[in-house]
C-alpha cells in the first residue's frame, strides 16, 4: 500500500485532537450530526468541503487541526468536551 | 507492523485536487437502504462497514447510528456524506474524480483495538483495491 492522502472534518476537535489525525477541520460551532452544514445548504456545504479539501495542498502541521469560520451556519454550539480524569 | 501512538500517519499530497479522485469514509452510520444496517443493539458497537458505489443515488441512502442525532442526516444526506457536494464539486473541475467506492461504518465502539487494527485496516485496503482513490475524505456525525 502506498499510502492516500486524507483529510477529516470533525465537528468535535477536542475528541479528534486524541487521534491525530494527519490533517482536520473545524467548521467552529457546528453541532454533532452537521459536519457540513445544515441540509440543503449547498452553497456553505461546497464551503466547507472546498476548505478542507484545500488543506491537502496547504501546508498544515502533521495533526493539526484548523478552525473556518462560516456565519452562514447562523448557530453556535458547544463541541463535545473530552473527559477529564480525576 | 505497530503504529507508534506518538507519531501521526501523515501521508503527503504532491499532486493537484483538479487532477486528484476523492473517495468518501463515513464514521456516520450511512448505508444503502436496501444493505443490512448496523447492528445498534450490541452495546460494544458493529465493527463492519459497507460499500457504497461510484453512482449511488443519495436517495438511497439511509443511517443506523444511535450515538448521534443523525435527523438533519435523514433529510439531507450530504450534511455527513457529502456525495452530491463531491459531484458539484467535480462539476466545477475543482477536484478531477470521483472514487469508484465509497465507504460507510459506524464510528462508535468499545472495541477500539479491533476498529483500529482491524476495520481501519479493512477499510484502507478497500479504498486501496479499485477504489482508484488518490485522496480520502473522512466525516464523523
Amino acid at each position: 500500500m502506498k499510502g492516500v492522502s486524507t483529510v477529516l472534518i470533525t465537528v468535535s476537535p477536542e475528541v479528534t485532537a486524541q487521534m491525530r489525525p494527519p490533517r482536520a477541520l473545524y467548521p467552529n460551532g457546528f453541532k454533532v450530526g452537521n459536519s457540513l452544514g445544515k441540509p440543503h445548504m449547498r452553497e456553505l456545504q461546497l464551503s466547507v468541503l472546498r476548505d478542507a479539501l484545500g488543506l491537502l495542498a496547504k501546508n498544515t502541521r502533521p495533526g493539526e487541526i484548523v478552525t473556518r469560520e462560516y456565519p452562514d451556519y447562523g448557530e453556535y454550539h458547544e463541541p463535545p468536551r473530552t473527559r477529564k480524569l480525576v | 507492523m505497530t503504529i507508534s501512538r506518538k507519531c501521526v500517519p501523515f501521508t503527503p499530497f504532491e499532486s493537484s485536487l483538479a487532477k486528484s479522485t476523492v473517495a468518501l469514509v463515513t464514521a456516520g452510520g450511512v448505508h444503502l437502504r436496501d444493505q443490512e444496517g448496523f447492528n445498534i443493539a450490541d452495546e460494544l458497537g458493529d465493527l463492519s462497514f459497507r460499500v457504497l458505489p461510484e453512482d449511488v443515488d443519495s436517495q438511497r441512502l439511509m443511517v443506523t447510528h444511535h450515538h448521534y442525532d443523525h435527523t438533519d442526516a435523514d433529510r439531507d444526506i450530504n450534511v455527513v456524506f457529502p456525495i452530491d457536494v463531491l459531484r458539484d464539486l467535480e462539476a466545477e473541475g475543482f477536484i478531477g474524480g470521483i472514487a469508484k467506492k465509497h465507504i460507510g461504518y459506524m464510528g462508535y465502539t468499545m472495541q477500539l483495538k479491533a476498529m483500529y487494527e482491524g476495520t481501519a485496516r479493512e477499510i484502507a485496503n478497500e479504498i486501496d483495491k479499485g477504489s482508484r482513490a488518490d485522496v480520502v475524505v473522512l466525516t464523523g456525525g
